[in-house]
């Protein structure tokens, strides 16, 4: 036994034939506003088919909608695995500035290191020991001079005196 | 890369801090060397291995001995100190640090009287050597050097 609301549905759809039409159409209370209902149903009905039915893509739009598509997947499977490897994907993350200043430092020493190295030929002077003046006394020995080595292959500098006073051997005690 | 990143910073920090440590302080050694010829000479004392080449060539002796020293650890650069043998003193007067030495005023007494009076940048990577007076057959020769 069917119910109303199957039997409306049905006489809607027009599926309803022969006794059992005359049965639900007897039943209606108002016969005409039941019509103009179904009506209405059918003009929906029609209406929604028209604007409702499958939109055949031509070709252009089919492969531009395809290539759409492989981006919008590729850009999510690409930041999927950013976010696994930085889930906080900063540029300046610890250990980048780590990275940055161990980079840096490196260059500075490099650099200073070449910037000696050009400067030690012409500073090389500076290496060796200076002798800024001398004086022997003159009394003591009135005849002695004083002349100043620098020995480059020694790395050592000399201030070699002549006529100095000689003394006995004894001097030389500890 | 943190590993990495470790041993790259530990390397920096040991090496800046080991290059401070290294201007911290210097120790001058000066001395009085008799230089003499023998037949049976002595081995060179430690502080002269650096420059023996040089004592044995520029000044033709072939034995040296120490017959007075004396250490002393700069720290301002202002110290002085005194070298002393039985008859001779070198008396070391430091007057500043330079940039790679110090600056220094020398004078050798023969007990107390002044032969030689001398002002020398001495640089910390340069020896100085000085001919002193002939002593019976050897020659008295001050030396000072950075160690």
């Amino acid at each position: 036994m069917k119910t109303f609301e199957e039997n409306w549905t049905a006489w809607l759809d027009d599926e309803l034939s022969g006794r059992e039409l005359l049965e639900f159409e007897a039943s209606l209370p108002d016969k005409t506003a039941a019509q103009a209902e179904k009506a209405e149903a059918k003009k929906l009905g029609e209406l929604l088919k028209r604007e409702l039915s499958v939109h055949r893509l031509k070709n252009e739009e089919f492969f531009s909608h395809q290539l759409r598509e492989m981006i919008v997947q590729e850009g999510g499977e690409q930041g999927r695995a950013r976010g696994r490897r930085s889930p906080t994907s900063s540029w300046w993350t610890i250990p980048r500035l780590l990275w940055a200043g161990t980079a840096s430092l490196a260059v500075f020493l490099i650099c200073t290191v070449l910037v000696l190295h050009q400067e030690r030929p012409a500073e090389e002077s500076q290496y060796l020991t200076q002798i800024l003046n001398a004086r022997v006394d003159p009394v003591v020995s009135p005849n002695a001079t004083v002349s100043i080595f620098e020995v480059k292959q020694d790395r050592a500098t000399v201030l070699w005196t002549e006529g100095l006073q000689s003394l006995p051997a004894d001097y030389a005690a500890k | 890369m943190h590993r990495v990143l470790a041993v790259l910073i530990s390397v920096l920090v040991v090496t800046m801090s080991s290059a401070s440590a290294s201007q911290a302080a210097e120790r001058v050694w000066s001395g009085l060397v008799m230089a003499e010829n023998v037949t049976d000479p002595h081995q060179i004392p430690s502080e002269l291995t650096r420059i023996e080449g040089l004592l044995k060539r520029f000044f033709g002796y072939n034995d040296f001995r120490v017959i007075g020293q004396s250490q002393k650890t700069l720290k301002t650069g202002q110290e002085d100190w005194l070298a002393t043998s039985k008859f001779f003193a070198l008396h070391v007067d430091a007057r500043g640090e330079t940039r790679g030495g110090y600056v220094l005023n020398l004078k050798l007494y023969k007990e107390k009287e002044l032969l030689l009076e001398t002002e020398t940048k001495l640089s910390k990577r340069s020896p100085l050597v000085i001919k002193g007076p002939q002593v019976g057959g050897g020659q008295l020769l001050l030396v000072l050097v950075v160690q």
